[in-house]
């Protein structure tokens, strides 16, 4: 634990970009949420800890409708992203996907090109007007993503030839590429080695600047590292939710304590 | 002895030799399995692949080379003038063989006693006359030597068979007894089953191989024999294709090859699109309920037999094609019989292959594509146009390769949906043929089988052949090329 370096960290807004109020999630008959608040500032990186099966994931999955693609899964509660509730009828999940991207565990860049996989995004979603606009987009969500300088000269290589950390930063180009507004990751550095690790998290940290960011995470050097906010999970319960400073020093709830200077999980 | 009580024996010695190999080895071992370097039953197994194994191979090859030799053997007791008026020495053995044969029959319906059948002084009319009685086939072929012959035969026969019981049953027990001497606690039995078993699967593999070789060279060889009577330049070059079994047919292939390929064209411009859809809506769309019923259902296409296929051309789809662009229509179609009638019926023969074989592939894309693609805001059938078929594509292709082959290769749809003309032309409502329905007809006609018009068929196959396995290893090449490229 001599990693953690909980800092006192100055959150530059308090805008709210998401709140849930009352979810619950239930797979069939599971009961897998269990009435969660929470509010998610703009600019900020907020952190999901807890132990496996706590339900982290899934309420990420919630954030950008992702658990619509499971028969099984059902939701309660709201969900309001810019004060507009993202389960009410009128949203349409595509679009709400295209302004809440999302990273994955395991990098799954698409069986084409670079060019082609950054291209994805902006091309369904018409953001570019021509070839030359679309360039554009393709060099500033790689720079974004921390990996044009390695792949500026192989645009049309396949994804799938880099390396796991180079890949997981295509994945964040990808996903940077549709402008989102949120980003959320989903254990994003679990299949990485530390130093592709070190470069993601260096990443997030970039990437707060202009987006919402959510990370899950199992590891706790990572949250305290890179969030400004945790919110720890249990058992589909979230325990406690605050600075992440504070969370990591001062935590207020027994499980917590618990959690983080590794007695349970 | 019949091989069928060769067999029984052998197996018998084989159990025995199992019981009493596992009995010694644990009784080497102070009758306590921990002590053995294998479970008991493995000395038990070596045993029983002791006796077995080189018993029955011994057997196979007896069986195949025996009557190799004594034929030799028999032959060149044949004089050579009565070989002469024959004309062939093959046609000669034919009726050896039939009347050694005729003998067995007739002694065992009791025509005729054992002695009297082997009898070398044996009066030659009074034999065919009782032959003839017995119910046997005797034609005016059989003279003195060819009796002769054919008692010299069955003699060589009977002692073959009884030397080869004798030297099987030797071999098993001898096996057995090997087996039996080894059995002590330190030997490894379990490394020798092991081998054996893997020596089993190698031979089953190669049968496989061997007969896939051994069609291959009698296609070769009578192809071979086809264009020494027949020019290949006249096979590969000429347009006609109008056989006559009196001489002077013109035997081009293109026009059959035309056919097959029309009609290949059209089955798969049916299946592979309603195929690949069906596909899709399975893999991507349809509920679980759905799926569980709508695929076998679309399985039981590919379980109905294709002569089935052939009526339903015939007698429905055929008629109807004719109602809409025949006489009473379009006017561009004589008969129901029509290269339309036979692709149309054809392809919805091919849909499961397609459709089956595709969904599996689909399948097999990882759901971290998809979900990749849905996290960008991408609707389902954007992901599935632009990320999932490009991902099983390469299988795709490979579905529609292997549609194709069978397609090619498919006979009784054309040889009833088609009609039998072999003609060149553009129009898809017109008979034609295909180079499988051919194959069908030159074979089962009355022709000689020596001569080109019969011949042609091997030649026919041999084409059909080699297009087949070019389509195959094109296909396994870009399966192979693009396979790995999503992981």
């Amino acid at each position: 634990m001599n990693d953690m370096r909980p800092l006192e960290r100055i959150v530059d807004t308090d805008n709210i970009k998401i709140s849930a109020k009352g979810c619950q999630v239930y797979y069939g008959d599971t009961h897998a949420i269990k009435d969660v608040d929470v509010q998610i500032e703009d600019k900020t990186v907020t952190a999901f800890i807890g132990p496996s099966g706590c339900g982290k994931s899934t309420f990420l999955r919630c954030l950008n409708r992702m658990n619509d693609t499971i028969d099984i899964c059902r939701i309660e509660g709201e969900i309001l992203l810019d004060g507009e509730n993202i389960y009410d009828k009128k949203v349409d999940p595509v679009q709400l996907r295209a302004k809440v991207g999302m990273v994955f565990q395991k990098p799954n860049p698409f069986p084409k090109s670079i060019y082609d996989n950054v291209a994805y995004g902006p091309r369904i979603h018409g953001l570019a007007k021509n070839k030359a606009d679309l360039d554009v987009i393709v060099e500033k969500s790689l720079r974004r993503g921390a990996i044009w300088d390695e792949v500026k000269d192989r645009l049309d290589a396949p994804g799938t030839g880099l390396s796991g950390g180079q890949q997981q930063r295509l994945c964040i180009a990808r996903a940077v590429a549709t402008e989102p507004e949120v980003l959320l990751m989903d254990e994003p550095c679990s299949a990485l080695d530390p130093i592709a690790t070190g470069q993601v998290e260096e990443l997030i940290d970039e990437l707060r600047s202009q987006y919402s960011v959510v990370i899950v995470t199992h590891s706790m050097q990572q949250a305290a590292r890179v969030s400004q906010k945790t919110a720890f999970f249990h058992l589909g319960n979230l325990v406690e939710f605050g600075e992440t400073g504070q969370i990591f020093t001062k935590p207020e709830d027994p499980r917590t304590e618990s959690y983080i200077s590794g007695k349970i999980g | 002895m019949p091989v069928l009580w060769i067999i029984l024996i052998v197996i018998a010695i084989g159990a025995v030799g199992y019981v009493a190999t596992r009995a010694r080895a644990m009784a080497s071992a102070g009758n306590d399995a921990r002590h053995l370097h294998s479970l008991p039953s493995y000395y038990g197994y070596m045993a029983f692949l002791f006796a077995a194994a080189p018993a029955f191979l011994l057997l196979i090859v007896w069986l195949i080379a025996a009557p190799l030799v004594i034929e030799k053997r028999v032959a060149a007791t044949l004089p050579a003038d009565v070989v002469e008026q024959a004309a062939s020495q093959n046609l000669l053995m034919a009726e050896v063989r039939r009347v050694a044969v005729g003998l067995d029959n007739a002694v065992a319906a009791g025509v005729m006693d054992e002695d009297l059948a082997s009898n070398a002084r044996a009066d030659f009319t009074d034999m065919t006359a009782r032959l003839k009685e017995a119910g046997q086939v005797i034609t005016q072929n059989v003279t003195t030597p060819v009796l002769r012959a054919a008692q010299m035969m069955r003699e060589a026969n009977a002692s073959s068979r009884l030397w080869m019981t004798i030297a099987v049953i030797a071999v098993a027990i001898a096996g057995a007894a090997l087996a039996m001497m080894r059995a002590q606690r330190d030997y490894r039995a379990r490394n020798v089953v092991e081998r054996g078993v893997r020596w089993m699967l190698v031979g089953a593999a190669s049968i496989a191989i061997l007969t896939t070789v051994g069609i291959v060279l009698s296609l070769l060889f009578n192809t071979i024999e086809f264009f020494r009577i027949y020019p290949a330049s006249e096979f590969f070059g000429s347009l006609t294709w109008s056989p006559s079994f009196g001489g002077g047919s013109e035997l081009g292939i293109w026009p059959l090859l035309w056919g097959t390929l029309y009609i290949s064209v059209i089955a798969l411009a049916v299946a592979v699109p309603i195929g690949l859809f069906a596909a899709i809506y399975l893999s991507e769309y349809a509920s679980n309920r759905v799926r569980s019923v709508a695929k076998p259902l679309l399985e039981i296409l590919a379980g109905i037999p294709t002569i089935v296929y052939g009526l339903f051309a015939l007698l429905t789809v055929g008629p109807l094609l004719l109602a809409a662009f025949g006489d009473g229509g379009l006017g561009w179609m004589q008969s129901g019989t029509a290269v339309m009638t036979a692709g149309l019926v054809m392809g919805i023969m091919l849909i499961p292959f397609v459709s089956s074989l595709s969904d599996d592939i689909i399948n097999a894309v990882p759901q971290a594509m998809r979900d990749g693609s849905y996290g960008l805001g991408a609707t389902q059938s954007e992901t599935i146009r632009q990320v999932v078929l490009p991902a099983a594509l390469p299988g795709i292709v490979g579905a529609v390769l292997l549609a194709a082959s069978r397609a090619i290769g498919e006979t009784m749809i054309v040889v009833l949906g088609a009609g039998a003309a072999a003609r060149l032309s553009l129009n898809p409502f017109e008979a034609m043929t295909t180079v499988t329905a051919k194959i069908v007809s030159q074979l089962t006609g009355d022709a000689d089988f020596a001569s080109p018009e019969a011949l042609v068929a091997f030649a026919l196959g041999m084409t059909l052949f080699v297009i087949t396995l070019g389509l195959n290893v094109f296909a396994l090449y870009i399966v192979r090329k693009y396979r790995e490229q999503y992981d």
